[in-house]
This record gives structure tokens, C-alpha cells and sequence, in this order.
């Protein structure tokens, strides 16, 4: 059987060795603009120069001959034709199939803010192309914006910090990783990265950066009023699914590629895993998107269940955070709150149920929590802070597994 | 099948005893170590606290004090406070039942054996009176009346035994003990729940009753036991298990009370009590030695070389005589009678009697020995052994093993005996020493433990190791008992030795490890050093002479060490004292008590190791010394 | 594979589990000298209590079909094919925590200074296996094929 796989990240990697737990004998040849197989989220230790390249890579140094794939790197794809089963490449090369999987994951956005997507020195921060681009640049004295303090943009800045390099952070939001956090663990962050070299202007929109006649921006115009000097801008945004290559294949596109819970698309034999899809944009999802993926182009069907995707863990400066779920209370929600000086732990319950929560400080033995959530489990407002495991420990007796039991 | 009890037993010194119990079919100590290999972590540390109904607390990541807030260092001073009192308590109650023996005997004119230690000890005690019986109501009456001071009184014969440098020392730092019985009260209380939480004062604590237990415990015991009982000579002996002649209805004692069988030795070269066995188709009784009072017994044997067959063995090779079949009873007056003698008792149809009612065990009877009515305790005792011999051998199978041991182990080494035999004066040691024939002296000296290798392993691999580096080993305590059936005793050992210490052993056919009997006469070794200090003009902590008790067992040797260190020796042991939770504790005894006392601990359960750090101390020290 | 099978009712709670795991973990350590206090104290295993209930040893199941491996982005932790343990590469590891989240049972944790995860190594260097499972008085846990 001859397999193709379009993406070298989470998804893609993790069916290719699903895949190969199954089937020795199928052809795989994995397609991937980038040149080396890294992980995104670990880019960051790179721009900081805790590690190198190679040793960001998730997949281990011998991952193609150990996984016997055919790798053909740094093209792109220009089209799909799912009559022919045919994959054409931007150097011209077309490849056949019989079964075809679309891990190309997804690509940063740059907002509609005149200025930015014109000028030479604003950059995303999605592969290591991008950190090379921005490496080349940076001086001991540049004066970086970061736009977003999303992940991406927290990530960033605490590199930048490493290496002394003075950053400010544009958030719109009135607290930083909005999505994850609220105010006063959002507040936590902030001082610890204020007191290793970040400023932060908050409630703030970027409205125009001022481009000099080379096409550099020198300025940030902000919605206030103010403005703000810059060497270097980030822009860490969000992302897309990248789809572009798809107009005119007939795989129906919705933000995401389209799948079914076998990850099929609308197509029969080509299936879609991991960002692209849409459906979420963590790193462990993507690996089981992948995984689900590659045991249904061998034959098994099994469904993708585990759809739970609203969960991050934070960890800056020492301080970890876990956050799940929804994180602002509604009118009818019950906020628990228990703090001390060294965590912040807050949970949001409604109808009984766990909609959302935020530990910050211990993450030790924490990871039952997404299951009580996801089982929507009744629980008790009083005593929801003495919830352990334990409570819902239960073994196979057979070999001897855990199990959750609800 | 077999009628082994287990195939797995704990590794022995001794291999023919090792074999022996092995194929037992009796339960032993031995048996049980496997059951038990799997040890409290939080117990070996020491951070255990079971003072409240809120423990027990452990100290462990998530919970780094007590609930009362009590910190590792505390709690593990507590505990070992706790422990050195309890061991203090067992020593003096020792001394005090020895002196009121002495001062009942003497009241009643009852036979005074050792007259020179009698007049020793009135001239160390001050007492000038030329009747031996008031001399000797005196001489019990001066320690009795320091042993029930209270603590807040200081004891008076502390200044009179103790060496006058280490006194001003102990003085300096607020150490000199009170009534030695309510310093025992003294260090309970202490450490009772939510009291002292000063780690710092309670092992200061632990050097006071270190001393209340070395001077009166140990040191009196054996001098006024000595006065009581006969003076030690020095003699070849047999030990092991051969020493059990199955023609004698055999009684094997254990405990630490010599002096209760005072009147029962006596007893039993009578003729009427010979023919008493004689009609029982014995030729008559005899002791079998077990434990520190069947080495009492052994040192002094020179006096009761009819009624006493030898030593057999220290207190873990107690089960072991009792599996022979060849003892017709155990009379039992204090520890190290070991629980797991009751169900060998049993099926062995062996009587058990117990002569004071703190070593009271479960199936013995109880005859509390009281002087006044020791003729006819004794009557009703003897009756009952024969009774119980004339019940049982028919019955039970003897399984002799008369191989094992030795005939020619050198015993009755006591201060007077080697000073006697050196010609009555330390210079012919000191000369040897300084010459470096003799590199030091080491005292190897506690119990036996099932631990650190094994039963005596570590104590016999370590003699063997300093030996050979021509340091001379002075042992006292069930350690002599593993060391004298190995044949480290007898003079053949000489052959072990390093080559100048050979040389002297073979030209005084005596071996390189000197035998002076039970633990309590680790108070003798202790009046070897202060008499080689005396003669030397130095202060004990300069003397090339190192301790070790590598197989300590028990809270009475804890009591022990604490002596030791505030004598200021160094003293190695093979495990930790459940101590090792407290960084505090740990450096408090290896660093810290060398500017307090000039003694340090050493913990280390590699014989090799352990004697080449005992080895450079002493080449340390005589360097000090400029020898 | 290999797994520690956890009997919770013979469990008396006594941790020795904990130390032999804290003190397989510290170089040169022992059950005398395990540093239970100190910034590397810290124990692949878990003892819950509940009252009425007993004990609920908590050890990682090295599972079937692991999320802590799924979730990891540095290629940290990783399924070995061969003896089935999951394994866990230090040098490797970015920290993310996302191992901690997504493990259902609970069993990960990051160590004190959360920089490196605490992870069940199944003791692959000792030939006599997991130290907790020497230490158990009880035989609570012991070492089964599944």
C-alpha cells in the first residue's frame, strides 16, 4: 500500500509511527515544506539559545530510517487530485497514492493592521525558518514588539528575556494569556516577567506601524494615542489551518479541513489530522488525530472520541499553571477559590459540574482533573478542592491498568 | 522431607554453626531475619514520632515537621534520648540489685571472694574500716546512696572513679549526673510530648547519663560483682557448643546479674545436691554459659571450674544451645534472654525460670529471687530442673555438636589480671606501644546483631582486619561470644596478626584479641584507658585507642557508646543509631563532639573501611603523641 | 511487559515505597541516608488515604496506550516497543508540563523546581527491578507480566 503523509509535525509524525506499530510493509513517503522535523512549541528554546536545532527535534535523529519513510523535504504541495489519487508537488513532481493523509497543520496570521503585513521586520513565530529570520536581525539593543500575549507571544518574550533583549508585549485583552488565565493568575506572569525585562502595555490595540522608505517599520501606532518605537516586530496572533493548496480538489474546507471521527475528509482515501483540521490547536490532540488517522487507513475503525481540547499548562519563570476549560464565570456559575502564598487555585462549577479551572503554583498529580470535566462529574462545591484520583481509582484486574472510574 | 524449619538463615562468622541452625527444625532468630529483611525507612532514620494522638508523624517530602512542628532534629533527639535513658535504666538497675546484694552478704556475713577489689574500691571511695563486712556495707552503701539521689543532688563517687581531666571536662560542660535513677526519670520526662525540643541539650542529656551508666553500670557492677564472686584470672577455656556434657543436667543461665546466682553456685558442688542429680541418673548439675552472665561466669571460672562447663555462646547462638537438646533448663534474671527461646522451650520440654521479674518471659515461671529466702528458692529451683531433666530426656533428641568451638580460648582478662600478668605494671603495654609493636588498642566491644552481614560478621571481619594491622583487640560483650567460638581467642589467632603483634602474641602465647567478658566489663576497658592515661600523664582522647561496637544491638549500648564519648573516645559503629534523619544529629556525633568531649562517631558497615579509618585515628593520635 | 501489580487492600500505608523510590533516584543514596527533605526528594509513587477506605497506592502503569507520551512535544517520554516501559529522557525534556495534564490517573508530576518531570523509570538500572516494590513489608505491589 502506498501511504503519502503531507506535514512532518505532531500529527503527521505520530501516524507515521502508529502506522508503522501496524504494518511493516506499507510504502510511506512523508511530504514537508520544513527541512528539519522540530517541534513548534519548543522554538522559543531555540530563539533563547538553550538548545540547538537538532535537539528540538521530537521525532529522534534515525526517524526515517528507523520508520523506513520515504521523506521528500523543503517542497511544498501545489494541489490535490482525489480522482487520480495524485499529489502534486510545486517542483512538479506528482505522486500517486492509495491512501493520503493532510497533517500541514497551521500557518501564523498576520492581522489587516495597515503596515504589518507589508514591512520587512514584522514576524511570526511558527517554525524554525521564522526564528532564523528573526536570530539574523536582533542585536544586544533591539527594541522588539511583541503583538498577542498568548502563548506564542509569552513564549517569545521569555526568550528575548533570556538573552537581555528589551521586549514589550501588546495585549488587547486587559490581562496576558487571556485565554488561559484570569486576572490575578494572569497578574503572577506579569510580575515575573516584568522583573526579568518585559513591559507590558495592556487594553491596547495596534492600529498602524509606521513603515520607513525601505519598508521598515520604525513605529507602532496604538488606539490610545500612543506610540511606540520598534527594531523588531512579532506578531503572534493566532494561526489558520493551511488549506490554500486545496482550492479546486473538492475537499470541503469549513476554517478547517472537513473530517469525519475516522478523520476522513469528504473524500474516500484522504484523511486529516492535527491542526488543519480546525479542531483544535493542541500538541496532544494532534498526536492522537494522527494516531486515529493512521489506524483507520490500515483498516481498524476506530473513532476519535477524545475531543476535550480546551487545556494548557503554563510554566514561566519556576511558576506552572494548569488551565481547563472555561475559565470566566457565568451569572449562574459557582466560583471556588483556595490560595496561599505559593498557589492560586480556582474552579468553576455549574449545575454541579466542573466547567473550568485554573491551578497555578503545584501541578503535582493533577491530571484527573480534564476527566472529571470531560465526564461532566458531579462533584460537591465544599469539598471540590480535596478531589485526588483516589476517589475514582479503580484497576483492571486482569493487567492490571488504571482506570477512572465515573 | 527435611524437617528443616527454613533453608534461609542470615549468614554466621561462625559456618559451623551457620550449618547447624540451618538444619534445624526449630524456628530462630536466624529464621526470622529473612521475614523481616524489608526495614521502615522512616524507622532506621529515626523520623518516626509516635509521642501523640496526632502521629505517628514521619518526616517526609509533603510533611517536613510533626503536626506539633516538631523537626526532624528533634524528633530523632527524642527518640534517641528516649533510647539512651531506657538503656541507662537497664545498667543501673543492675548496679543497684549487685550493691544491695553485696550489702545483704555482707550484713549476713555471707562470703566475700574478692578481698583486694574490696579493698580497692574502699580506698577509691574513701573509706577506711578493717572489717571486711563493714567495709563491704559501706562500700554498697556509698553507691546505693548515690544511685537514689535525686537528679537535681550530684552523684559523689563521679569525681572519685572518674579520670580528673575528663571530671573538670564533664564540669565544664554542666554534664556531671545526678541520682543515676532519677536521671533515667530525668531523660524520660525530657522527652515527652511537647517538652524539650532542644536537640543540642538533649544529646548533652545523652553524655550524663553516658556517664551515670559507665561509672556505676558498668564499671561497678563488674568491681563490686568481682568482690562478690572471685577476682578474674586469666585461663584456656572451651567454648562453643561442646561444652554441653549430656551427663549432667545442664542449666543454662542468661542475663546480666551474676551476682543472683551467688548462692546457687555454691550450691551446687554440695554433696547432697550431687546426689540429688546422681538419683536422677545424672552425674550431677552444671551451668552452661549464655549471654554476658554465662561470660561473667567464664571470667571468674577459675572459682567454679566444677560446677561450669564453658561458654557456649552470645545471645543470638542462645537458640542454637537450647536446639542441642542437651539443656534441662534456662534460668533467666535480664536480658539478652530472647523471646524466641519460649517456643524452643516448649517443644523441647525445657523448664524456664525467671529470677527477677523485668526479664519476666511469657511462658516461665516467675521466682523473683529474694535474698532472704535463697536457700530454699534455690531447693525449689533445683527440684524443679530435675524434675524437668528426669521428665525429658527420654523424650527429646540431643543433637550435640561437639565439634564446635574450641578448647584453648584465653579467658579472665580483667584491669588487675593483665596488669598481674604484665608483671604488675602498664609499662611493659606502654613500651610496646611506643616502640610501635603494638600500633593501638582497639575495644571492640557490644552485642551480637542478625545485621550488618550477619550474625557477628561484621564484628569478626573487623578484628581480623585491625589485627592484622597490629592493633591489639580488647573485647567485651556478646561480641567476645562470636569472636572466642571462631577461635580469635585462643592463641593459634596469633597466625592472624600483623607481623610485630604476632610476634609478641606468640612469644606470651597469648592471641591478638583479649578476652574481658561481658558487655558490663566494657567498664574495665574503660579503666585501662584511664590507667594507661594516668601512667602516660595524658588525657584519655590522646590515647591511641579507638572503640567499636559494630554489631550494637539493643538501647543498653547505646547508653554505653554515649560513656564512651564522653570519655572522649572515638567510637565506630557498623549501623547507624537511627539518627541519620537529623543532619544535625549526624554531625553533632561526627563532628562536633570532638571539640566537645574529643570523641566522634564513625558509622560504617564495611569492616575494610571501618579499619583503616580506626587505623588513622590511631596513627593520628600517636603522632599527637610523638610516638 | 512487566507491571507493578498494586494490591491496595494489603497496603498498611507505612510509605516505605516513597523512600525506596526518593532514595533509588539520589546518587550514593540509601534507606539511612535518603535526603527525604531536600530539593530532590521526591517520589515516582503515591500513597492516598481515605478514611473507612484504606490506602490507594498510586504507580505509574507504563500504559498500554500512553497519553503522557502522546501529549509530549520534546520526544521526552517515549514507548519502548520491546519491554513496553515508558521512558523518559531528562536532557530532552522542554518542560511544557503537558504530561502532567494529560496523564488521567494523576501519576505525573513535575519535580521542585519545575523545570524536569518525576517519572517511573521501572529501576531499569538496578538488575533486581523497582526498588518500591523490594521495599514493600506487604507485598502490596509486585512485579507481574501482563
Amino acid at each position: 500500500m502506498k501511504i503519502l503523509v503531507i506535514g512532518a509535525s505532531a500529527a503527521g509524525i505520530s501516524a507515521i509511527k502508529s502506522m508503522r506499530e501496524m504494518d511493516q510493509d506499507a510504502q510511506i513517503t512523508m511530504i514537508s515544506k520544513e527541512k528539519n522535523i522540530h517541534s513548534r512549541c519548543m522554538l522559543h528554546h531555540c530563539l533563547s539559545g538553550h538548545r540547538s536545532q537538532e535537539s528540538i527535534d521530537f521525532a529522534g535523529s534515525n526517524f526515517c530510517a528507523d520508520q523506513s519513510v520515504n521523506w521528500l523535504k523543503g517542497v511544498a504541495v501545489a494541489g490535490i487530485d482525489p480522482q487520480k489519487k495524485m499529489v502534486m508537488l510545486e517542483d512538479g513532481q506528482k505522486l500517486t497514492f492509495d491512501k493520503l493523509l493532510i497533517a500541514t497543520g497551521a500557518a501564523y496570521f498576520i492581522p489587516p493592521v495597515p503596515g504589518l503585513r507589508e514591512a520587512k521586520n514584522v514576524f511570526g513565530f511558527r517554525d524554525l525558518a521564522d526564528v532564523k529570520k528573526i536570530d539574523a536581525l536582533l542585536k544586544a539593543d533591539s527594541r522588539v514588539v511583541i503583538i498577542g500575549s498568548g502563548l506564542v507571544g509569552m513564549d517569545v518574550a521569555s526568550a528575548l528575556n533570556e538573552r537581555g533583549i528589551k521586549n514589550t508585549v501588546v495585549e488587547m485583552m486587559p490581562n496576558i494569556l487571556p485565554m488561559q488565565l484570569d486576572q490575578p493568575s494572569a497578574r503572577v506572569y506579569q510580575t515575573l516577567f516584568e522583573k526579568n525585562g518585559s513591559d507590558f502595555l495592556l487594553s491596547e490595540k495596534v492600529v498602524e506601524l509606521k513603515l520607513d522608505e525601505n519598508k521598515i517599520g520604525t513605529s507602532l501606532m496604538l488606539e490610545s494615542g500612543k506610540s511606540l518605537e520598534a527594531d523588531l516586530v512579532i506578531v503572534a496572533a493566532g494561526v489558520r489551518p493551511q488549506t490554500d493548496f486545496l482550492e479546486g480538489s473538492g475537499i470541503v474546507c469549513d476554517r478547517g479541513i472537513v473530517v469525519d471521527d475516522k478523520m476522513q475528509t469528504s473524500q474516500p482515501d484522504i484523511y486529516a489530522a492535527g491542526d488543519v483540521t480546525g479542531l483544535s490547536g493542541i500538541w496532544p490532540n494532534a498526536m492522537k488525530q494522527g494516531r486515529v488517522a493512521a489506524q483507520n487507513i490500515l483498516g481498524q475503525a476506530v473513532s476519535y472520541e477524545d475531543r476535550y481540547a480546551i487545556k494548557n499548562t503554563i510554566n514561566f519563570y519556576g511558576c506552572p499553571t494548569l488551565s481547563l476549560g472555561k475559565i470566566s464565570p457565568d451569572e449562574d456559575t459557582k466560583v471556588c477559590l483556595q490560595e496561599d502564598r505559593n498557589t492560586y487555585q480556582k474552579i468553576l462549577i455549574k449545575n454541579q459540574m466542573i466547567e473550568g479551572l485554573i491551578l497555578q503554583g503545584n501541578l503535582d498529580h493533577v491530571g484527573f482533573w480534564q476527566e472529571l470535566i470531560k465526564n461532566k462529574v458531579v462533584v460537591d462545591e465544599d469539598t471540590v478542592f480535596d478531589i485526588k484520583y483516589s476517589d475514582f481509582y479503580a484497576v483492571n484486574e486482569k493487567n492490571g491498568s488504571f482506570e477512572v472510574a465515573i | 522431607m527435611n524437617s528443616n524449619f527454613s533453608c534461609k538463615t542470615c549468614q554466621s562468622a561462625d559456618q559451623s554453626l551457620e550449618n547447624f541452625i540451618s538444619g534445624l527444625s526449630v524456628e530462630t532468630s536466624h529464621h526470622r531475619v529473612e521475614g523481616q529483611s524489608v526495614k521502615c525507612g522512616f524507622g532506621l532514620q529515626g523520623i518516626c514520632c509516635r509521642l501523640c494522638s496526632n502521629g505517628p508523624c514521619r518526616i517526609t517530602p509533603n510533611g517536613q515537621k510533626g503536626i506539633c512542628g516538631a523537626t526532624a532534629d528533634t524528633i530523632v533527639a527524642r527518640n534517641f534520648l528516649r533510647a539512651v535513658a531506657a538503656g541507662s535504666g537497664c545498667y543501673i538497675h543492675v548496679i543497684e540489685n549487685t550493691a544491695l546484694m553485696l550489702k545483704k552478704t555482707a550484713q549476713t556475713k555471707g562470703l566475700l571472694k574478692g578481698k583486694n577489689t574490696l579493698k580497692k574500691l574502699a580506698d577509691i571511695f574513701g573509706i577506711q574500716e578493717t572489717d571486711q563486712y563493714l567495709c563491704a556495707e559501706k562500700v554498697a552503701d556509698a553507691v546505693l546512696s548515690d544511685l537514689y539521689k535525686p537528679d537535681y543532688v550530684k552523684m559523689e563517687l563521679v569525681e572519685k572513679l572518674a579520670y580528673a581531666p575528663r571530671y573538670k571536662r564533664w564540669m565544664e560542660l554542666d554534664i556531671l549526673p545526678g541520682g543515676a535513677k532519677s536521671e533515667v526519670f530525668a531523660g524520660v520526662v525530657k522527652t515527652s510530648t511537647n517538652l524539650n525540643s532542644d536537640p543540642v541539650n538533649m544529646y548533652l542529656n545523652c553524655l550524663k547519663l553516658g556517664i551515670s551508666t559507665g561509672l556505676y553500670g558498668l564499671t561497678l557492677t563488674n568491681l563490686l560483682n568481682d568482690v562478690l564472686l572471685g577476682e578474674p584470672a586469666i585461663r584456656l577455656a572451651p567454648v562453643g557448643l561442646r561444652v554441653i556434657n549430656p551427663d549432667y543436667i545442664n542449666i543454662m543461665i542468661t542475663g546480666h546479674q551474676h551476682s543472683i546466682f551467688t548462692y546457687l553456685q555454691e550450691r551446687l558442688t554440695d554433696k547432697d545436691v550431687i546426689e540429688k542429680a546422681q538419683k536422677a541418673g545424672a552425674k550431677g548439675f552444671k551451668l552452661v554459659g549464655c549471654t554476658c552472665v554465662g561470660q561473667d561466669l567464664q571470667l571468674r571460672g577459675q572459682h567454679y571450674q566444677e560446677v561450669f562447663d564453658g561458654h557456649a555462646g552470645n545471645n543470638f547462638t542462645s537458640e542454637a544451645i537450647l536446639a542441642t537438646g542437651g539443656i534441662d533448663a534456662v534460668l533467666s534474671e535480664f536480658n539478652c534472654t530472647l523471646p524466641g527461646i519460649e517456643p524452643i522451650c516448649d517443644e523441647l520440654l525445657i523448664k524456664q525460670i525467671c529470677l527477677d521479674d523485668v526479664a519476666k518471659k511469657a511462658n516461665a515461671e516467675l521466682k523473683p529471687f529474694v535474698f532472704e529466702k535463697r536457700e530454699e528458692q534455690v531447693e525449689e529451683i533445683l527440684d524443679a530442673i530435675t524434675e524437668s531433666y528426669i521428665n525429658r530426656r527420654s523424650k527429646v533428641e540431643i543433637n550435640l555438636q561437639p565439634e564446635h568451638g574450641n578448647n584453648d580460648t584465653l579467658t579472665g582478662v580483667s584491669e588487675t589480671s593483665l596488669k598481674d600478668f604484665l608483671g604488675g605494671s602498664w609499662k611493659p603495654l606502654i613500651d610496646l606501644i611506643v616502640s610501635g609493636d603494638i600500633k593501638g588498642i582497639a575495644g571492640v566491644v557490644g552485642c551480637s546483631s542478625l545485621t550488618a552481614g550477619g550474625h557477628d560478621v561484621l564484628t569478626v571481619d573487623l578484628v581480623k582486619e585491625l589485627i592484622s594491622k597490629d592493633i591489639l583487640v580488647l573485647s567485651a560483650g556478646c561480641s567476645s561470644g562470636g569472636l572466642e567460638n571462631v577461635g580469635l581467642m585462643s592463641p593459634s589467632a596469633a597466625s592472624l596478626a600483623g607481623p610485630k603483634l604476632r610476634a609478641i602474641c606468640e612469644k606470651l602465647k597469648i592471641p591478638p584479641v583479649l578476652n574481658f567478658g561481658p558487655c558490663l566489663a566494657i567498664g574495665r576497658l574503660e579503666l585501662v584507658a584511664t590507667e594507661l592515661a594516668e601512667s602516660l600523664g595524658i588525657d584519655i582522647p590522646q590515647l591511641p585507642l579507638v572503640l567499636s561496637a559494630p554489631q550494637w544491638l539493643e538501647e543498653q549500648a547505646l547508653a554505653d557508646g554515649a560513656f564512651g564519648l564522653a570519655l572522649g573516645l572515638p567510637l565506630h559503629l557498623g549501623l547507624p543509631p537511627f539518627v541519620t534523619g537529623s543532619s544535625l544529629a549526624v554531625e553533632v556525633f561526627t563532628e562536633n563532639m570532638k571539640e566537645l568531649t574529643g570523641g566522634q562517631l564513625i558509622i560504617d558497615d564495611n569492616a575494610k573501611q571501618a579499619a583503616d579509618t580506626l587505623e588513622g585515628i590511631i596513627l593520628a593520635k600517636r603522632q599527637g603523641l610523638n610516638i | 511487559m512487566k507491571r507493578i501489580m498494586i494490591d491496595r487492600e494489603k497496603c498498611d500505608g507505612c510509605l516505605n515505597c516513597t523512600i525506596a523510590c526518593i532514595s533509588a533516584h539520589q546518587e550514593g543514596s540509601n534507606f539511612y541516608t535518603a535526603d527525604l527533605t531536600g530539593k530532590t526528594a521526591d517520589s515516582r509513587n503515591k500513597i492516598y488515604f481515605k478514611e473507612k477506605e484504606g490506602y490507594f497506592p498510586i504507580f505509574c502503569r507504563h500504559c498500554d496506550e500512553p497519553e503522557c507520551v502522546m501529549s509530549c512535544m520534546s520526544g521526552a517520554l517515549s514507548k519502548d516497543s520491546i519491554s513496553g516501559l515508558v521512558n523518559y529522557d531528562a536532557d530532552k525534556c522542554g518542560s511544557c508540563l503537558m504530561c502532567v495534564m494529560n496523564c488521567p490517573y494523576g501519576v505525573m508530576k513535575p519535580d521542585q523546581t519545575n523545570t524536569k518531570m518525576i517519572k517511573c523509570d521501572f529501576c531499569q538500572d538496578l538488575t533486581e527491578g523497582p526498588s518500591c516494590v523490594k521495599a514493600c513489608p506487604k507485598e502490596a505491589i509486585t512485579v507481574q507480566e501482563v
